[in-house]
């Protein structure tokens, strides 16, 4: 099947800011989205959490905008919005009717060019933050193991070895200093790219993009990625056992991988998907259908999108009403051996290409998530075009290559397990939403 | 410099909700449309009878009949179906929420008749295997556990049970309960697709970039030649028994989890069916009570007093009846304050009433934002759906936005005075009751009873 290819225009302003615009005009609404080059990875010793607790402080006023109202403007216009903060950026975002986009710009423009400070919201947006801490890491079942897989599957110090969402001493430890030094060094329009996806006319737009945007000063020091080389695999495997509140075992495997935007990772993708992507996967069929260990997931297997010098493929396993996590994790080890020995047929691998193929095609049909997908390649591989260059990459590897990649990937001396089992006596209770959105 | 005026709103583009088509066809209606470059269609058949006809002895039967509809038919067992639907490049979708069943694909163009035949020998040609039905009530008891392990889910259970009288369907989840789901054997799903889905089965309804393809071709092959009890397409019988509330009165449940470093809170009471007159003001209110990032329920208690991460309000309002519910999770140690703060918000707005400049905002909110919900294949299909189940007139959506700009302050005044029932709010806490001790007596919210925490079901 023939992937759509989208027109763009990716241009800069004399500041820096990148400018990708891609005209839809199928319904009178439009996607806005904002890339800065900053997440979790540039936060110093000590200062984990920062990316993310500032962007919070992004809705909480600016030099024009009242504390609030931005989130108040925009939703009374009817937008959608949200930000998300991760390890390798963080992103904003609105959808909104078309003939309000100016609006979205200047409000974009406004916290770019001059965010309000103070020790009163900082405070309370502490709070908020160490809220989300609670409600989807510690009091959820299950909550931490993000967090500890890229602890140990990444080196003392490594970018990606800390989560996102910091520890609570260090966000109890920020600083007014500490933010605003952050936001001078990162939230700069030669550190940003914007998209504009949907009902605009492009000439226009750029306009508008130009008149709110182009005063704001770039920042002369911006501060790069850090070095994020590690060797290729982690060299032993590392096993955890958790005891916690939940109400069933399972097992969190991590794996290190190549990074995000390789062929590598693009096979790897592909394999994910045999083994474990859907309800034909060998491990739906195999631990699900056949032996009922484990509770059914349509994606048992996939990797982080991390771009800086390593990522991690993960593998989650939750063990059904009286099955022990020994016999799942056996059960998956035997799926994957045999797919790494034995290679992958024809069928499976048509079978995964259309899947990723429907993945891709209805992500990008969306205006919102289109637009994202721009900011994100512009942003991490300098070229937003690429974007219509998804499927093809995904079709192109091999079976060979599949289990190439695997055999390079899925070993026992490159692996995290962490083993979660029922503790009675555990006193933390589990909680609730354990939605994404950081809003 | 920046520009420090905010700018004004551009003439507004002309919206009408898109275009679509019944096709009636070999004794069953094709509901069509088409959007421009949306390559993933959604497709589904489309059922008037959802979890709440079941009987409340077998709640859950709906969901399970929709799911073990999927694994196998017409030759294939549950592996060789799924791969069928997946090198399509399609993603099987089943289920039942209280009013409708939906099954289905999400599935490229070029695959909707293919997938479209799959589907139809999923309801006339079903493996029924019990292996595979034995295998699907296990994989949702263990749901079931993981449900409870959650504080939210657990809070929302808790306070079904309380709003309604045991017996009353609506006193369960949607999806049931370890009790209810463990009594549904081969034979009550068997009687459960044949008097209740089939039979309440209205549409087949399709959303998405339909270029070239043979919509009448596809409604042929998919309705001609069933031999059961027919495609009603009249929707069948899908009145269920009126539900009836629990005791008024305020109470307060604390469903205890010694050491919880949060507490779940739903304070909730009955709430009226869907299609009241009263129904845009309704729901008007209740985005400036807690629908909304700006609403007062997580203003007071997110950003002003940063008790939690985010409180909402909402009316879940059903074809027989619905719920109004509040939550949120707090700190454990502002459990008291911050459902004084909740209460008093709910109360404040049943009494004094949405303020001029907060109806203006809900007003525009949802008049500007009522193109994005219908942008995506998934949103029309759900529009669409609710047509088709709750009878609604085709130009509905096309109109609806006009009734949500014209709702006034009286109206939605009036609808706060008759459906937030203050007086008879239940609270329902899942915490750490030890910690509470005393705490939550003194804040006029009712009685208060401490459960232990049952975690089987």
């Amino acid at each position: 099947m023939q992937a759509p290819t989208y027109e763009l225009t990716d241009t800069r302003l004399a500041n820096g800011l990148r400018v990708v615009i891609n005209e839809d005009h199928v319904v009178p609404v439009v996607a806005v989205n904002l890339w800065y080059d900053v997440g979790s990875r540039h936060e110093e010793e000590g200062l984990t959490g920062l990316a993310h607790l500032f962007e919070h402080l992004m809705f909480e006023g600016s030099q024009n905008v009242a504390k609030s109202e931005h989130l108040k403007l925009l939703q009374a216009v009817g937008a959608s919005l949200n930000a998300t903060t991760w390890c390798d950026r963080t992103n904003y975002f609105e959808m909104l009717p078309s003939h309000h986009l100016e609006l979205a710009l200047w409000l974009e423009a406004d916290r770019m060019g001059a965010l309000t400070f103070s020790q009163e919201t900082l405070d309370n947006q502490r709070a908020v933050v160490q809220n989300e801490r609670r409600q989807s890491y510690d009091n959820q079942p299950y909550g931490g193991w993000m967090e500890q897989l890229q602890q140990l599957a990444f080196p003392p110090g490594h970018p990606y070895q800390h989560s996102t969402i910091g520890s609570m001493d260090d966000l109890e430890a920020a600083s007014l200093d500490d933010v605003k030094e952050f936001y001078r060094r990162h939230y700069a329009p030669n550190n940003a790219v914007l998209t504009l996806v949907g009902d605009v006319d492009t000439a226009e737009a750029l306009a508008l993009v130009e008149r709110y945007f182009g005063a704001i000063p770039s920042c002369p020091d911006l501060v790069g990625a850090p070095d994020g080389t590690a060797s290729p695999i982690i060299g032993e495997e590392i096993r955890r056992t958790i005891p916690d509140n939940v109400p069933l075992p399972a097992v969190f495997m991590g794996y290190r991988c190549p990074p995000f935007g390789t062929p590598e990772f693009d096979a790897l993708t592909v394999l994910a998907t045999v083994l474990g992507g859907g309800r034909g996967s060998r491990l739906y069929r195999e631990l699900v259908l056949e032996k009922a260990l484990v509770r059914p997931s349509e994606e048992f297997v996939g990797a982080f999108d991390f771009v800086g010098g390593a990522s991690l493929l993960i593998a989650d396993l939750h063990c059904a009403e009286g099955v022990e996590p020994e016999t799942a994790e056996a059960a998956y080890d035997a799926v994957v051996e045999a797919a790494l020995r034995d290679g992958i047929t024809d069928d499976e691998l048509a079978r995964a290409r259309a899947l990723l193929t429907s993945d891709v095609l209805g992500h990008l049909a969306s205006l919102d998530t289109r637009a994202d997908a721009f900011s994100q390649h512009a942003t991490l591989f300098g070229d937003p075009a690429l974007v219509n260059q998804r499927v093809e990459r995904l079709l192109a590897p091999t079976a060979e290559d599949l289990v190439a990649v695997g055999r390079a990937v899925m070993r026992g001396d490159n692996r995290v397990v962490l083993t979660y089992v029922p503790d009675e006596a555990a006193a933390t209770e589990a909680d609730g939403d354990a939605e994404a959105e950081e809003q | 410099m920046l520009v420090a005026q905010r700018p004004e709103a551009g003439a507004p583009r002309p919206y009408r909700f898109p275009e679509f088509s019944r096709l009636d066809v070999a004794g069953g209606t094709v509901i069509a449309c088409h959007l421009e470059r949306r390559p993933i269609v959604s497709m589904a058949l489309v059922s008037r009878v959802g979890a709440a006809a079941e009987d409340v002895a077998h709640a859950g039967v709906a969901n399970l009949t929709a799911q073990l509809l999927g694994q196998g038919a017409g030759g294939l067992d549950a592996y060789a179906f799924a791969v069928a639907g997946e090198r399509l490049g399609a993603s099987w979708f089943a289920g039942a929420g209280w009013d409708a069943t939906h099954l289905g694909f999400d599935v490229p163009t070029y695959a909707v008749p293919q997938a479209a035949a799959l589907l139809r020998s999923a309801l006339v040609d079903p493996t029924m295997d019990p292996a595979e039905l034995e295998r699907l009530r296990d994989e949702r008891l263990d749901e079931f556990a993981a449900d409870g392990a959650r504080p939210r889910t657990r809070a929302l259970r808790e306070l079904a049970a309380q709003l309604w009288q045991p017996g009353i369907r609506y006193s369960l989840p949607q999806a049931g309960s370890a009790e209810t789901v463990e009594r549904i054997d081969i034979d009550a799903v068997r009687r459960w697709l044949a008097s209740r889905l089939l039979p309440g089965a209205a549409a087949l309804v399709v959303a998405g970039d339909l270029t070239g393809l043979d919509l009448p071709a596809i409604g042929a092959s998919f309705f001609g030649g069933w031999t059961g009890s027919g495609w009603a397409g009249a929707g069948g019988d899908v009145a269920a028994a009126t539900p009836v509330p629990g005791p008024g009165g305020r109470r307060v449940v604390v469903v205890d989890r010694p050491g919880s470093v949060q507490s779940a809170l739903a304070i909730g009471t009955p709430g009226p069916a869907r299609g009241g007159d009263d129904e845009v003001a309704l729901t008007t209110m209740q985005s400036a009570l807690g629908g909304l990032f700006t609403s007062r329920l997580n203003y007071t208690l997110r950003e002003k007093k940063g008790y939690t991460y985010g409180a909402s309000a909402q009316y879940d309002l059903r074809r027989d009846g619905g719920i109004f519910v509040a939550q949120s999770e707090v700190k454990s140690e502002v459990t008291a304050p911050a459902l004084t703060d909740a209460v008093a918000e709910i109360v404040g707005m049943r009494d004094g009433g949405i303020r001029d400049d907060e109806l203006d905002d809900v007003r525009q909110q949802r008049v500007e934002r009522y193109a994005l919900a219908f942008a995506s294949p998934r949103g029309v299909l759900s529009a669409l759906t609710d047509i088709v189940v709750y009878g609604l007139p085709d130009d509905y959506f096309d109109r609806q936005r006009d009734r949500i700009a014209a709702v006034t302050k009286e109206q939605v005044d009036a609808a706060g005075r008759t459906h937030l029932r203050v007086d008879d709010l239940v609270t329902v806490v899942v915490g750490d009751a030890q910690a509470l001790a005393g705490a939550l007596e003194p804040l006029g919210l009712g009685p208060v009873e401490v459960r232990a925490d049952e975690r089987a079901d």
